[in-house]
């Protein structure tokens, strides 16, 4: 099984983003990916981008980034899900040059990241 | 013991799961599921009212010092957002506003009066807060239901009026933001923007990018409650400057004002959380029975406002906001917690100003001014409101509103008109003429509210 970050963003970090978090820990546990997610503001992105290996975001999202991103409504309108999650699978696909150690250890940082500091 | 007894002695986070449980076997949400998600809610309540709690017993004693101390006579805290959707789903309107709001986009979407379906559960919220104001005002919860079913209406229409000019601005199609909040200042901003433009305003041209770089600081909600934070603890203490524990006190203050800022919406995201399954039931249900003709999906403004326009007016109007309050002679509103919640405010201008900073800024100064003397005056009935949704106030004195939604024209203006007949009368009248003229002439608004017309050659 392949640990993916996702970074969820929207307007407020808390309301569409949420519920974006969810049905990606839900869709893509399906696929066999175990899936952590972290939401921010769309105006925090390039501040939370560390060991991050996709965005999905809501609302769009500006400045240059290294991380693919997937701006999609489909979670919240309920059409065009599976559409939503080809595209997404295809970006993490695509993105399997990392190796899986760094993502093991990238996701350690993660965690303990998650505990210290951010109530999530 | 009656049926009233019951109800407040188990509270709001023991009843508003009960009943969303009830509503949500109602939707064939899959019961494991949903007996969590409504634990959830309750879970969420309660840290809510645990942040709500902690912010007033910091802050009341602060700001009621520096009334005393410095004249500067802002007694009335904003709780935020987070506190007034949390007291709008605990009141009575709340515990009916899902099936009412439902009811209604259903019944005017089959009429042919709205081609929104509205899935957006959460922000539900501002159609319940509008309502249990009512109800504060007149005990009378048909009338709260009323005032909660025309503002979802009324929403409902500036949703479908403001569709193209979204859907083309944000790149977002088949959506509308039927925002209490948000589309709230459409009708506000069409206007002023006009005459703006009429001063040529719109030729002066701001990079958005440049200014999120120069003015971050006012967009990052830890750093302004910070700086509040030790700014009313500094005039709080001004009389005791020398002694250390005066220093203490303010330092004190200037992080607990930070830790409400960040924490208070975490908390609202536990309970977005579990209203998850009955937005998807809700959604479901409404979508399969909306299949015969054309519909927009009713979404949340959160899904725009991350456009940098919108992130750059409300970060230059954070310091315009707290200028406003402290020189407007009849404000008593000390803004804290919704000075994060501006982007929403300006969201739905942004299309109608092309994305232009200088005229959604100037938009955003008037509609605030105004908001902080909608917001003090709305201030008794939304404290009221609080305490009939069982939140705890520090002590009798302490006052509370906040911009989303205790600021919200909207609000005010169902609120102020519906305790009388004639008030009513003129509430529905106005709903028909708006509903009336918005659909026979649904091209020409449109444009005005900021779409193009898709010609042979813009297509």
């Amino acid at each position: 099984m392949r640990t993916v970050k996702i970074l969820v963003v929207c307007g407020t970090g808390i309301a569409t983003s949420t519920v974006v978090s969810r049905k990606l820990e839900e869709k893509l546990s399906k696929e066999g990916f175990e899936v952590s997610t972290r939401q921010c503001k769309a105006s925090e992105v390039s501040a939370n981008l560390e060991g991050i290996d996709l965005i999905v975001s809501t609302t769009p999202i500006s400045g240059e980034l290294k991380v693919p991103v997937v701006r999609t409504l489909a979670f919240l309108t309920g059409i065009g899900e599976d559409q939503a999650i080809e595209e997404i699978l295809q970006k993490l696909r695509g993105g399997d040059k990392v190796k899986k150690e760094d993502v093991r250890k990238d996701n350690k940082n993660f965690y303990e990241r998650r505990n210290s500091n951010d109530i999530k | 013991m009656t049926l009233n007894d019951i109800i407040s002695g188990l509270g709001v986070t023991v009843l508003l799961p009960v009943i969303l449980f009830v509503l949500g076997t109602f939707f064939r949400i899959d019961v494991k599921r949903l007996f969590r998600s409504a634990v959830l809610i309750g879970v969420g309540f309660i840290g809510i009212n645990l942040i709500l709690g902690y912010f007033l017993n910091n802050l009341a004693p602060a700001a009621q010092k520096m009334v005393e101390f410095t004249g500067v006579n802002l007694p009335i805290l904003d709780v935020g957002w987070p506190a007034a959707a949390a007291i709008a789903f605990a009141g009575k309107i709340g515990l009916f506003v899902i099936p009412i709001t439902v009811l209604v986009n259903f019944l005017m979407y089959v009429l042919h009066l709205t081609d929104t379906i509205d899935v957006d559960v959460w922000n539900y919220w501002h159609f319940a807060f509008t309502g249990g104001l009512v109800y504060a005002l007149t005990n009378n919860l048909w009338l709260g239901m009323l005032a909660s079913a025309i503002d979802a209406a009324l929403v409902l229409v500036l949703g479908d009026w403001t569709a193209p000019a979204v859907q083309q601005y944000y790149g977002i199609p088949g959506i509308s933001l039927p925002h209490g909040f948000s589309a709230a200042y459409v009708p506000i901003a069409i206007p002023i923007n006009w005459l703006l433009d009429k001063l040529h305003l719109d030729k002066i041209q701001a990079d958005p990018e440049s200014i999120k770089k120069k003015w971050g600081i006012f967009g990052d909600p830890v750093i302004i409650g910070l700086v509040l934070g030790l700014v009313v603890g500094f005039l709080g203490n001004l009389k005791t400057l020398n002694d250390a524990k005066s220093w203490f006190n303010i330092l004190q203050l200037g992080m607990s004002m930070a830790a409400v800022m960040y924490i208070f919406p975490k908390m609202v995201s536990i309970l977005m959380d579990g209203l998850i399954p009955i937005s998807e039931g809700v959604r479901d249900f409404m979508k399969a029975r909306a299949s015969g003709r054309k519909f927009y999906i009713g979404l949340d403004s959160a899904i725009a406002v991350g456009t940098p326009a919108a992130i750059a007016s409300s970060m230059i109007l954070v310091p315009i906001a707290i200028i406003l309050m402290v020189v407007i002679p009849q404000n008593r509103m000390l803004l804290a917690v919704d000075l994060a919640v501006l982007p929403f405010m300006v969201v739905m201008t942004i299309p109608i100003t092309r994305g232009n900073i200088l005229k959604t800024v100037i938009i955003g100064t008037i509609i605030i001014a105004v908001g902080l003397l909608i917001g003090t005056s709305l201030s008794p009935l939304f404290t009221k409101a609080a305490i009939q949704a069982q939140f705890k106030m520090p002590s009798n004195a302490t006052q509370i509103s906040s911009i989303c939604d205790g600021s919200n024209p909207l609000t005010w203006f169902i609120v102020k008109l519906i305790n009388s007949w004639y008030g009513v009368v003129i509430l529905l009248v106005v709903l028909v003429l708006f509903l009336y003229f918005y659909r026979t002439h649904s091209k020409v608004w449109e444009k005005i509210a900021g779409a193009v017309e898709v010609t042979e050659e813009n297509k």
